[in-house]
């Protein structure tokens, strides 16, 4: 239980994570995931992370639990509680999964297993971190049943992951992950492939079960609109940094970084008028960039509005240039958004 | 805009049979689409919509019902008369690489329904590819050659939306042809729809589970529910003036930025091998009253072109408010 | 989250990671296909064409004078049979029997069972039920006894050793084909492909045929192997390429008689024969591997 670093900082944070990077030996190129993020989490607070496919929001979450596969090349700091997370042994991390960091996935078919009873999956998670019997366990399980919501736990929890429909598959999900109350619980796109009533019904848990258990959240998503409505504070990620971060009424209402002003006038909204064409981006159409084959200079140059010659030469620092609210961006969008 | 509407589905019923039963995916569905609209189909997982989609371009042929495409029952059509009649009928998917043969090129994958219809020589059906690419903004030189897994996803449904075009239809299916791209992208081939829309004339059957997505680009949406409609009409008359508790619920689910606290709805969508009685959405609808198990609810137009299909529709407001200031559960 | 989960079934790697390696990327995979290709195509130029460009003893009609020799003997590379043979020239001639029997039977398999298999799959109902009944009944066979029994009926020669075992091959890629094909239809964009209007032979030769030939050309390379190996055993039994003709089998055969006083006499054409099938193996097991993963799409 010794910590590899030898030393223990003192933040208020829960999380404290630190100038992380990620890279992947690619085939002569590397990848490079994630490049340098710093955030903090601090209990009882929600944080989203919003980016698009490839811009290292999952990667660094998953750097964090320790669930990237060996070739990845994982540096900077991630402390939990003080203690430090990047480079702790499998056994190590195996104490902090469940029992402080819980992380529920996308695809909540792909993440039960198939073969096992519902129940008898929670109650192995309950047994992962707590000495209590079987019997004991099973008992949990129920309860745990109960705390997310299924109605006749008793019932749903000798049924097999096949007969549940996907809501009450991710709720099994939510249990599993709160079977020995986490500190902290990741939500990476777990509402992703769930229909938008199915989404609404989930994220009302969530929040109720932060409020009663005093977790943190941390909400991983593609999806600015569910970031605006749930989270306290929203990250934006763009080609493995982030771009920018504020609290979420803030940032919806003075954002800031051309790139999340692009993905809020990107985003269908029932308020404008049918056939209203939505802004488009400028520069090459050919979506997120090749995180093997990054620009010099700011990597959203290439498809930025704004963009001048100084952001082509230099990658621009994140700062917090208004309390409260970092961005990176040479020529920032004036405030104010739609 | 023509009298007689370019696609009229009646009736429409599709079920298929599984080891736990029989799905039924539509149950009866009925709606037009005229000449130069778009009309968007939401509707959540086991709704039936890309069901649907599929009954409509007669893949497979529907189980009872009517198709009529610019008149002719497709339903009724065979072999080579189902290809003549569908000619001006395409479709688009939702996965982009799904929907592209992995070992084919572009412009050949782009020339299939060209030579497929026997349309021109080889000369004219080539130059018609290279315009067409071009209409969706593809470069044919730089990308024609390619194969789809050298394409981003943007490119490659560009790919597919050429494909559709190519022998100019009337009316183009889009089945989720948007829900797997980022939403960067997603903005720029829904401008691409739209301005195809007015380039040539065409008209779209739109269907998508995101319902701000589908009012963004139809002219008139309807509301799916496990193989039924429950509400048809202008897409700013169902946003304001939702008359269907389900189209309510779908609304007061969207996460809105600054939204004031929403109502979910509650219990889970049931299996369509064993659909309720009566009104489907009764099991969770927060009107549901014994009428609603007795007798299905036949549709009704409460407004000018906005109909519903419920016992107890949400009264539509004597004037129109935005959507903050309307309570839940309006009262009748 | 409970310490089972990422062990038991790892959460699908978001885009952008790429998926994990474990043999590493570059040299080693292409190793694997390399080397066996390599030594394949080698030895099937050996087998024909150095007789034709390097003088080599004849393999029948040896001398008596010349019999036992061991290997490395002068003029004798590995030696000669009990008849004086010279068993070099054996092996080559012998592996020319291998490549033919196992190449037009494989050959013939892929052609006509590939197309049993992909009409059956394709047209569905009726035909399908036809085909893959008569299909069936072959595959039921134990291939080497009806290959006994029809090379016996037949009289031994290498062209009925092609038709005995050809009537295992079809049946064998019949399935294959028509499974890959039963899957292929179910993919986007072969809906795709009829809503565009293709149909009959074109959706056939320019869409099926060229997705199913990777699973169907690894399946060859296997099946050669298997062949050989059948010949063999044919050789062996008696009911091959007749003596003198030289066949690996039968090689093997007549050197059984003397194995305790002269062992190379099995192993030579043991070893090159098991050779030849490890690499066919190894071949197809990589191509495989390569064909069979997915796309790298570039999102």
């Amino acid at each position: 239980m010794g910590q590899p670093d030898g030393t223990e900082q003192v933040t208020d944070a829960l999380l404290d994570v630190e100038d992380l990077r990620v890279t992947f030996p690619g085939r002569g190129r590397e990848v490079h995931a994630v490049d340098g993020v710093s955030y903090r989490v601090y209990a009882g607070q929600t944080l989203a992370i919003v980016g698009e496919s490839g811009s290292g929001k999952t990667v660094s979450c998953r750097a964090v639990m320790g669930l990237l596969p060996p070739g990845a090349l994982i540096t900077g700091s991630a402390r939990f509680q003080g203690r430090q997370l990047i480079g702790l042994s499998d056994d190590q991390l195996r104490e902090h999964r469940g029992a402080n960091i819980a992380m529920v996935f996308q695809d909540p078919a792909r993440s039960l297993n198939p073969t096992m009873r519902v129940g008898a999956q929670i109650a192995e998670a309950v047994r992962a971190h707590q000495d209590v019997s079987k019997a004991r366990a099973k008992a949990q399980a129920v309860d745990l049943l109960r705390l997310v919501h299924i109605p006749l736990p008793e019932r749903r929890s000798v049924e097999y992951p096949h007969q549940l429909s996907g809501g009450m598959r991710q709720r099994v999900m939510i249990a599993i992950a709160l079977a020995c109350r986490p500190k902290l619980l990741i939500a990476d796109e777990a509402t992703t492939a769930l229909d938008v009533t199915t989404q609404a019904q989930i994220m009302d848990l969530l929040l109720e079960l932060q409020a009663e258990l005093g977790m943190a959240l941390m909400l991983i998503s593609h999806d600015l609109g569910l970031a605006g409505a749930y989270a306290d504070e929203v990250i934006v990620m763009y080609a493995g940094r982030i771009v920018e971060q504020a609290p979420a009424a803030r940032l919806f209402s003075r954002v800031r970084m051309p790139y999340t002003q692009a993905l809020f006038e990107a985003i269908p909204r029932l308020e404008r008028p049918a056939h209203a064409p939505l802004p488009v981006i400028g520069g090459h159409p050919l979506g997120p960039p090749d995180a093997s084959d990054l620009p010099p200079g700011c990597s959203f140059a290439p498809r930025c509005r704004r963009a001048a010659d100084d952001c082509r030469a230099a990658a621009p620092p994140l700062e917090e240039h208004e309390a409260g609210h970092r961005w990176a961006c040479w020529h920032p969008v004036d405030g104010g958004t739609s | 805009m023509t009298d007689a509407p370019l696609l009229q589905v009646r009736d429409l019923v599709h079920e298929f049979p599984t080891d736990i039963g029989t799905v039924h995916a539509v149950s009866g569905v009925s709606f037009d689409v005229h000449q130069g609209e778009t009309l968007g189909i939401v509707g959540e997982t086991g709704s039936g919509k890309s069901t649907l989609a599929r009954a409509v371009m007669q893949a497979p042929r529907p189980k009872a019902g009517a198709v009529l495409f610019r008149g002719t029952d497709l339903v009724t059509l065979r072999g080579a008369r189902l290809l003549q009649a569908r000619r001006h009928l395409q479709m688009v998917f939702q996965d982009p690489f799904g929907s592209l043969d992995p070992k084919w090129r572009v412009r050949d994958l782009v020339e299939e329904p060209l030579i497929a219809y026997k349309t021109g020589d080889r000369a004219t059906r080539r130059r018609r590819v290279d315009e067409v690419l071009e209409l969706v903004g593809l470069d044919p030189a730089g990308h024609g050659g390619r194969r789809p897994r050298e394409l981003s996803g943007g490119q490659a449904q560009r790919v597919a939306i050429a494909r559709a075009v190519a022998l100019s239809p009337a009316l183009i299916i889009c089945d989720e042809a948007v829900s797997s791209l980022d939403v960067l992208i997603q903005a720029q081939v829904l401008n691409l729809f739209e301005r195809l829309r007015a380039e040539l004339g065409l008209s779209y059957l739109f269907i998508a589970h995101d319902l701000a997505l589908v009012k963004q680009v139809s002219d008139r949406v309807a509301v799916m529910y496990l193989g039924k409609l429950c509400e048809v009409g202008p897409g700013e008359a169902v946003y304001r003036q939702p008359l269907h508790p389900y189209t309510r619920a779908l609304l007061d689910s969207v996460p809105g930025a600054g939204a004031a606290t929403h109502k979910t709805i509650r219990g889970e969508p049931p299996s369509p091998v064993h659909p309720p009685s009566g009104c489907r959405f009764r099991t969770r609808c927060p009107r549901a009253e014994q009428r609603c198990a007795d007798e299905e609810p036949v549709p009704r137009e409460l407004a000018t072109g906005h109909r519903v299909a419920c016992h107890f529709p949400l009264v539509p407001m004597a004037r129109s408010t935005p959507r903050s200031e309307e309570k839940i559960g309006d009262t009748p | 989250m409970s310490a089972p989960l990422p062990e038991l079934l790892a959460p699908a790697q978001p885009q952008g990671v790429p998926a994990a390696r474990p043999r590493g990327r570059g040299r080693a995979p292409n190793l694997r296909i390399w080397l066996p290709a390599g030594f394949l195509i080698a030895l099937f130029c050996a087998c024909f064409f150095w007789p034709l460009v390097y003088p080599v003893p004849k393999p029948i009609g040896g001398s008596i004078l010349n019999s036992g020799l061991p290997p490395l003997s002068p003029g004798h590379i590995f030696g000669t049979d009990p008849v004086g043979n010279d068993i070099f020239s054996r092996i080559l001639h012998g592996g020319q029997v291998s490549f033919e029997v196992g190449l037009s039977v494989t050959a013939i398999g892929l052609a006509i069972g590939g197309l049993l298999g992909v009409a059956a799959a394709y047209w569905g109902g009726a035909a399908d039920t036809a085909i893959s009944r008569v299909l069936d009944v072959f595959i039921a066979f134990p291939a080497l006894v009806l290959a006994l029994a029809i090379a016996e009926g037949l009289g031994p020669s290498e062209l009925h050793v092609i038709w005995a075992l050809a009537i295992f091959s079809i049946p064998a890629f019949g399935r294959i084909a028509r499974g890959a094909t039963l899957t292929l239809r179910e993919q986007t964009f072969m809906l795709a492909a009829r809503l565009s209007g293709t149909r009959g032979r074109r959706m056939i030769t320019r869409h099926i045929v060229p997705n199913i030939m990777p699973q169907l050309l690894t399946f060859s390379l296997l099946g050669i192997g298997v062949v050989m190996i059948l010949e063999g055993a044919l050789s062996f039994l008696g009911l091959g390429i007749p003596p003198p003709e030289p066949s690996w089998g039968s090689m093997i055969a007549q050197g059984q008689q003397t194995i305790s006083a002269s062992p190379d006499l099995v192993l030579i054409p043991s070893a090159f024969l098991f050779a030849t099938v490890v690499s066919l193996n190894v071949l197809g097991d990589a191509l495989r591997e390569r064909w069979a993963n997915p796309m790298g799409q570039s999102r």
